[in-house]
């Protein structure tokens, strides 16, 4: 193929992509660390305050709130969906007649515009008139009838719901692939050693599922540090910030309250710390996965 | 028999998941067609008859054609940029001959950083250089950024195919006297049109659905998007809460049947970048 590599074709198909990204991706990431380090309200000139922001930031009971939504959304999401999508694609693995529809009806709300989840689940959590309640008190549980939204505590727990309906067909397609993957042969192997069906779940699926719920654990972390519709359509962080995830508290400090500096300090912690929990679960799942092979 | 019934349950299961999943959206439907004082009062009940004013009140709000208009602008400059300039780059890294074999991973994995930089992250800047270039309520301040967001993904795909693929008939044509851009259009892209149709339906529903970014650089209610439009129901209906339901359903079937059209494609190309990556 040297024939049509001249340089100036070359330069050619690979300029307006890296142009492109090289602006609107790159540099922005750039820009947002450097304002992390200023003081600017959107007057004036920005001016150079070293970490102060980073030193507000850890003095601000608001972000700490954020912060523990966050994690609680990320923890609850990595507890119920992990499993949940994985026996869900175990369910589905195996063709079935409705098995088209079954999956059909799991990824539909992935597709959906995440605003317009925020809009339907108003209808189903709200503390007066969602479907949650009304069911309560329609089979006279009433005392359970709780403020899903709205109120100081169950917000974010509603948030990691919403989002388990979001994504639950999105992992379970992944896991199906990942399933495919596993050779016919080494299942009739492992039922020829006496394996049953718990057994060679345990001992044969999961040990090769690894890649796969190494990505899906990794798209979860970052998927949920990213979580930014629902809380907005839901509660809007209210009341007083309660509710807010680390994202729609960036949002917040930065557009609505003008302080940009200190939302940039925000956004980029944010995105720190959902780096390192990635890089936490990929260390041990690597570590696991080198003494996987040396057995 | 055992086996049977074993079969039967795990059906029923997987029916019965599915269904749960698909409730809510069946709710709004119902709502979508109560009084007020029905959805707060009985929610259980059935709708009266069937009551079209819900949705005659939220077309009068709604100015559904001027919304689809806008986002399918977007959509449309979005992919066609997009996907041409990164199919060249892709197909750059593919198949033509770097000098330093160092310099093409180089490129190649710098482009491949962006799957890893979360959108959050560029609101603002993107905010100031749009006020910097007076781009403000433009879809030019959205579909540049937009566009940048497919990089990464885009070059995933093409490359990940592209270096698959046999490069011999492309050899053949070349030898018979074809030039690059001939090659490219006539020979490769007619031949990768699966992975083409994979990455439109990945950025379409991406675009289609994008918030974040719309709402920083977008206020403008001429320019406003799908997107932007439902973001606002709370405050426009604020009590009018059968007005607000009946918006809800007016966006959100036809994504449903346009999804239900396509699923299989949509299921596949969604889930590409993940089985791949």
């Amino acid at each position: 193929m040297r024939w049509i590599s001249k340089m100036k074709s070359m330069a050619v198909m690979m300029i307006p992509s890296l142009l492109l990204y090289t602006v609107f991706i790159i540099m922005p990431v750039f820009v947002t660390i450097y304002y992390s380090f200023m003081k600017f309200t959107g007057v004036g000139r920005p001016a150079f305050i070293g970490i102060r922001n980073y030193i507000n930031l850890f003095r601000d009971p608001f972000f700490f709130t954020a912060l523990k939504n966050t994690c609680i959304i990320l923890l609850m999401s990595a507890m119920i969906l992990l499993p949940l999508s994985f026996l869900l694609a175990l369910l589905l693995e195996k063709p079935f007649r409705g098995n088209g529809l079954c999956k059909a009806m799991v990824f539909s709300p992935y597709v959906i515009a995440p605003i317009l989840v925020g809009v339907l689940w108003v209808f189903i959590l709200d503390p007066s008139m969602g479907l949650i309640n009304a069911f309560l008190k329609a089979v006279g549980l009433e005392r359970f009838a709780m403020e899903w939204i709205g109120g100081k505590t169950l917000t974010p727990y509603s948030v990691a719901v919403v989002y388990m309906w979001q994504v639950l067909g999105f992992y379970t397609t992944v896991f199906i692939a990942g399933l495919r993957q596993i050779p016919g042969e080494i299942h009739e192997a492992g039922q020829i050693d006496g394996a049953g069906k718990l057994q060679s779940i345990v001992y044969i699926v999961l040990p090769m599922l690894r890649e796969t719920i190494t990505i899906v654990v990794v798209l979860i972390i970052t998927g949920s540090f990213k979580i930014f519709e629902t809380v907005q359509q839901l509660t809007n962080g209210g009341p007083n910030h309660l509710s807010d995830v680390l994202v729609t508290y960036m949002y917040h400090i930065t557009f609505t309250s003008n302080r940009y500096g200190y939302g940039m300090s925000i956004a980029t912690v944010t995105f720190i710390f959902a780096g390192i929990c990635s890089i936490i679960y990929l260390k041990n799942a690597g570590s696991r996965l080198k003494k996987g092979n040396d057995r | 028999m055992g086996k049977n019934l074993k079969q039967a349950v795990k059906v029923a299961m997987a029916l019965m998941i599915g269904l749960i999943v698909v409730l809510p959206f069946f709710w709004l439907i119902l709502l979508s067609f109560k009084t007020d004082t029905a959805i707060l009062n009985e929610p259980f009940s059935l709708p009266a008859g069937l009551e079209l004013d819900n949705y005659r009140r939220a077309l009068k709000v709604l100015n559904l054609p001027l919304l689809y208009k806008n986002t399918g602008i977007l959509v449309i400059f979005t992919q066609i940029l997009g996907l041409a300039v990164t199919f060249m780059s892709s197909y750059c890294l593919s198949r033509m001959v770097f000098k330093y074999e160092k310099v093409r991973n180089g490129f190649y994995v710098f482009l491949l950083i962006g799957l890893t930089i979360p959108s959050y992250l560029l609101l603002f800047p993107l905010y100031r250089v749009t006020i910097m270039f007076h781009l403000q309520n433009t879809y030019l301040s959205l579909i540049l950024p937009l566009t940048a967001t497919s990089v990464s993904f885009n070059t995933l795909i093409f490359v990940g195919f592209l270096r698959d693929f046999p490069g011999e008939i492309e050899e053949a044509a070349i030898i018979d006297g074809c030039g690059l851009a001939n090659l490219c259009l006539r020979i490769v892209i007619p031949v990768i049109k699966p992975v083409f149709a994979t990455l439109v339906v990945f950025n379409v529903i991406y675009v289609w659905n994008e918030y974040p970014l719309s709402v920083t650089l977008i206020n403008d209610a001429a320019k406003m998007t799908v997107s932007l439009g439902a973001s606002m129901f709370r405050s426009t209906y604020s009590m009018d809460y059968s007005g607000m339901v009946a918006s809800a359903v007016l966006v959100i079937v036809p994504q449903l049947a346009f999804y239900i059209l396509l699923q299989k494609y949509i299921i596949e190309g969604m889930t590409a970048g993940a089985v791949k990556g």
